[in-house]
């Protein structure tokens, strides 16, 4: 099944953006096709198994080993197999007469003598090619374990899109942050809003998304943004690189460890008194507006402010500032001449307390150490 | 505003796509109005000996002022003792020694240093990462520094010298996201201002004739080779593997390979070399083409496979090269291979499915001229270009200029060259 081909002006973005995904998923399925075919062909066995091998090694050979990472391990052990032989039987021929019986008096008279060496040389390279065997099972093993206990990623349709310069807590995070003279990192920062409200306070910064649908805005712009999460770029940053870094979004679903991995991370990329602007929903407000799915599938939960303070003191941070925004989403009291006021208002004050709080909040923390 | 390139080589003659990729931006930036364009390089075009072959001094190529400066000294053996010597284990090679073998691996230009020291443009540009001339560059200018790394994943770039010079860079221009990602990974330069800029394509200049016709094919269907023959780039396992290909699936299908030849032209009766082309023959070879195939797994850009895009021709690419990949991943407009099972299968699908080429053809054309026409491109860049300038020299200056390692024997070309 191809895609319908669309006319060749073009037409909105949308547009342009589906036909694009109709075009990599059919790309997708003819590879796939052909990834069948292949498994099909080497089961019928019709090409003889070392003739197999030996054009597999030419496409490694000129291939940068260990480029597609774990999944060209066996790919490179055989590599490693097919090295381990060393053939003593040098060959003889020559162009010259004489040539070819020089080689093979050479040959015979090294002969003894080659023998011993290259057998000392061909058990050390089948040890070594052993030992990768047995390290490359271990690796195996340990990633289907990994495997079988990571839950699955938020799926990325369902992730709830951040506006975050159009948000309430905009100006408090570019107040924290204005002075900084270290590149400041927006994380997942959508429409670049809240990067072009930073450079425009004068704060050398710029922004980072997953989504390459949701930097396009941005990037139409000529914002300073580029497609990576948040997790992934921290961790290609030089230590002490960045003045401040604001986290947003995806931080609220996060994964224990991942939540754990990043505040590691923030904690040695900033330089010592570095901002960092935390972003989250509250949980109570999670749970009552996020959609089921999303709650459902999403693999951590937003934590409250005060865990958030616990975790980034023990990691040498001062909390400065703990500022509650968002919707407005509690129950307005009664007059006071309305019947029983003191005690409906009293019952609204302990709803509101209770379920009806601040639906975000921003906290402010510095790096001391 | 006015801007530098530091190359390591440079011109017309000059194959490469590193070198051509800097060429063709210098050429396109300076006519822009606001704009001034100065091309600092060496006196030599063959990378392999660095020998002065052009005049110092200053000249005109294609509008770009271009100022040449003599090489210190050729390339010698000390060089391939060390690459052999460093190759095997980079990442544990000292300082010096990688310092040591940048140096060897040249050109060594005190002179283009000097330049580069006094130089009066706002902002430095050094292209690619792998050369003496771009770590001198980045030592000793005053001004902010970006630097087109072109890399991609081999023994080289593990060098410490390279992880220490980098530290001094101010911007970084990136050919795809996957080179962006290589360089990021090893350098751990995420905070950098970068910009993923890609290279623009012509517009298609052929001369109206039949690629067949060109070939001396008849009206036989070819798949095409565009490029330098090189063993290092996949050409002799693409002829092995098209040899394979046609004994066990018989047909008038041929292979052309379009280029200059660097290694022995490989011998088959269904594989015609031309060896180089003019423009207008390249572009009809590319246009007749079934499919136009890159075995390279060593491309940081690879200009072809948009070239043969925006003709609508579809490509098959290596499955280990990440620039090839990340295109067609991106535009749904070629294959991929990543063995001989899985070449055979790509290549009778392509082959025989006209609707299929058809389909990945147009993929690739539409995301062509989405992404890399000339004046966006331009733009992009003077725009990034702009942005690290107003941001000023940031770094520390920490490195010095590389050691002259004088003496010792030097290099002479015996026809093939394969390093560099």
């Amino acid at each position: 099944m191809s895609p319908d081909v669309p006319a060749p002006d073009g037409g909105p973005d949308a547009d342009v953006t589906s036909d694009v995904a109709d075009r990599i998923r059919y790309l997708d399925e003819v590879m796939a096709e052909i990834d069948a075919e292949v498994r099909r062909r080497r089961a019928s066995g019709d090409l003889p198994a070392g003739l197999e091998q030996e054009l597999d090694e030419l496409f490694l050979e000129f291939s940068p080993v260990g480029l597609q990472g774990r999944a060209r391990l066996r790919e490179t052990l055989s590599l490693v197999d097919g090295s381990a032989y060393v053939d003593i039987a040098v060959p003889t021929s020559s162009n010259k007469a004489v040539g070819s019986y020089v080689k093979r008096a050479i040959r015979k008279g090294l002969g003894w003598y080659m023998n011993f060496v290259v057998a000392q040389i061909v058990k050390f390279a089948w040890s070594v090619s052993r030992m990768f065997h047995v390290v490359v099972d271990h690796i195996e093993d340990l990633e289907a374990t990994v495997e079988a206990n990571r839950s699955p990623d938020l799926p990325s349709g369902l992730v709830p899109a951040t506006p975050t310069g159009s948000t309430w807590w905009a100006p408090a995070a570019v107040d924290a942050l204005v002075g900084v003279s270290d590149r400041v990192v927006v994380g997942d920062c959508g429409d670049g809003s809240l990067v072009e409200a930073l450079t425009a306070a004068g704060v050398d910064a710029y922004g980072i998304d997953p989504s390459d649908i949701a930097l396009e805005p941005a990037l139409d712009r000529g914002a300073d943004v580029r497609a990576e999460p948040v997790l992934g770029h921290l961790a290609v940053v030089s230590d002490e690189a960045l003045g401040g870094i604001v986290l947003t979004g995806s931080v609220q679903w996060l994964r224990p460890n991942e939540r754990v991995r990043l505040l590691d991370l923030a904690s040695t990329r900033l330089v010592v008194d570095g901002i960092l602007v935390l972003h989250s929903s509250s949980p109570a407000a999670w749970a009552a507006t996020a959609s089921p799915v999303v709650r459902d599938l999403a693999p951590g939960q937003p934590l409250h402010p005060e865990t958030w303070a616990h975790l980034l003191r023990s990691r040498g941070f001062t909390v400065t500032a703990t500022i509650f925004g968002g919707d407005d989403r509690q129950l307005a009291r009664v007059g006071a001449g309305a019947a029983d006021a003191a005690e409906v208002n009293a019952a609204i004050d302990a709803i509101n307390d209770l379920l009806l709080g601040p639906t975000e909040y921003l906290v402010v923390a510095t790096r001391e150490r | 505003m006015k801007l530098a390139f530091v190359t390591p080589r440079f011109g017309t003659e000059v194959i490469g796509g590193a070198e051509t990729a800097a060429r063709m931006l210098a050429e396109r930036l300076c006519l822009r109005p606001d704009w001034e364009v100065e091309v600092l390089t060496s006196c030599a075009l063959d990378h392999l000996t660095w020998e002065n072959t052009e005049p110092a001094g200053s000249t005109v190529v294609n509008g770009v002022t271009v100022r040449r400066f003599p090489t210190a000294s050729r390339r010698t053996l000390d060089y391939f003792a060390l690459d052999g010597e460093l190759r095997v284990a980079p990442e544990i090679a000292s300082l010096a020694q990688s310092r040591r073998w940048i140096s060897l691996n040249g050109p060594m230009c005190p002179d283009l240093v000097d330049a580069v020291a006094e130089s009066d443009a706002d902002i430095i540009a050094c292209y690619p990462y792998l050369f003496a001339t771009t770590v001198d560059a980045i030592a000793v200018s005053k001004v902010p520094v970006i630097l087109h790394p072109a890399a991609h994943d081999e023994p080289a770039l593990y060098f410490s010298a390279f992880r220490r010079s980098f530290r001094d860079i101010d911007g970084l221009v990136y050919h795809t996201r996957a080179e962006r990602d290589l360089m990021e990974d090893v350098f751990k330069i995420g905070a950098r201002p970068q910009v993923v800029l890609g290279l623009g394509v012509n517009d298609p200049a052929g001369g109206g004739r039949r690629g067949s016709e060109i070939l001396g094919l008849g009206d036989r269907p070819y798949l095409c080779y565009l490029g330098r023959v090189d063993e290092h780039k996949g050409c002799g396992m693409l002829a092995d593997y098209f040899a394979r290909f046609k004994e066990r699936n018989p047909s008038d299908l041929a292979l052309a390979f379009v280029g200059p030849v660097s290694d022995a032209a490989p011998d088959h009766p269904d594989i015609v070399v031309t060896g180089t082309v003019s423009e207008a023959d390249k572009w009809d070879i590319l246009a007749g083409a079934r499919v136009m195939v890159n075995p390279s797994a060593y491309e940081s850009f690879s200009l072809v496979v948009l070239e043969a895009w925006t003709l609508g021709v579809p490509v098959l690419v290596n499955g280990a090269c990440a620039a090839t990949m990340e295109h067609c991943q991106r535009s749904g407009g070629g294959l991929w291979f990543d063995s001989f099972r899985s070449f055979e299968s790509a290549v009778g699908r392509l082959v025989g499915d006209a609707g299929l080429r058809a389909v990945l053809g147009e993929s690739g054309k539409r995301y062509t001229a989405r992404n890399y026409l000339w004046p966006s491109i331009i733009d992009q860049y003077t725009a990034f270009l702009e942005g690290v300038a107003a941001r000023g020299r940031r770094a520390p200056l920490r490195t010095t200029r590389l050691d002259l390692h004088a003496g010792g024997t030097a290099y002479v070309r015996t026809g093939g060259g394969g390093h560099g």
